[in-house]
């Protein structure tokens, strides 16, 4: 495999992946309810997921699986229901973006986020919606 | 290995990786598709021996496009290419008459043997 070619490809799409990720949070600020953005936010992290996966990016790939899990379970529910539940997205994003630009500069791995990680899969929202829902 | 490929994902970087899979094995990848409406559309006009489709697809997901696609031609191969924390969505997508599926990230050796598998079966 050519990973620079495929590190290149990987930069762009992330990149496009990430910022339609920031659009749609933006929308789900005013509208928590719309349908769309809350798919394109699970989307986009799905793949960014994958995508990352696939090069070892492993840092990148434990964040946008916590944020598909957490979007997973506002699909469920149909709308953002916990005020927490906005800013630990936009901060997932945020922390993403950064591991992206440490790909870009260096092209080396970024590393771990363990505390964003255990936030993004504990937080008590999330805990709370899954029992709810059983 | 010959075969005529249509691949359907939604991501440029995994369809540019799995056609260079499916290529250096000698299959022939006949067209791409970026949703499952694509995936539909492309299959009713290239008939391919075989698809590899991802489950998270904007317009129609993947199961969506394995029913339409089946319905077209309920012989179709599919093979479904899915990701960690997936296993619910594939079985529905076996369910649904997709005959296998593969694993994100993608290892050449298991893609290959899955298609191999799937192509050598009678349809």
């Amino acid at each position: 495999m050519d990973l620079a070619k495929y590190r290149t490809l990987f930069l762009e799409e992330a990149s496009e992946h990430l910022a339609e990720m920031s659009r749609a949070l933006l929308v789900l600020e005013k509208d928590p309810a719309s349908t769309d953005s809350i798919d394109l936010v699970f989307r986009m992290a799905h793949s960014t997921k994958s995508m990352a996966a696939s090069l070892g990016y492993d840092a990148i790939s434990e964040i946008a699986h916590r944020l598909e899990d957490r979007m997973q379970v506002v699909r469920a529910a149909g709308r953002i229901e916990d005020a927490a539940d906005l800013p630990l997205l936009f901060r997932g994003l945020e922390t993403l973006e950064r591991m992206v630009d440490v790909v870009r500069e260096t092209g080396e791995p970024p590393p771990p986020d363990p505390e964003l990680a255990q936030v993004l899969g504990s937080a008590p929202g999330l805990k709370k919606k899954v029992l709810r829902r059983r | 290995m010959k075969g005529r490929v249509l691949v359907a994902d939604d991501a440029a970087f995994m369809r540019q990786m799995i056609r260079e899979i499916l290529e250096a094995e000698g299959l022939e990848v006949v067209g791409e598709a970026v949703d499952g409406v694509e995936a539909i559309d492309q299959f009713s006009k290239l008939h391919p021996d075989l698809v590899t489709m991802d489950i998270v697809m904007p317009r129609r997901s993947g199961i969506d496009a394995v029913k339409g696609i089946l319905e077209l031609d309920p012989h179709a191969r599919i093979v479904m290419c899915s990701a960690l924390g997936q296993e619910t969505l594939v079985m529905e997508a076996l369910q649904a008459g997709a005959r296998d599926f593969i694993v994100k990230p993608f290892k050449p050796d298991n893609v290959i043997a899955t298609l191999a598998k799937v192509l050598e079966k009678e349809s």
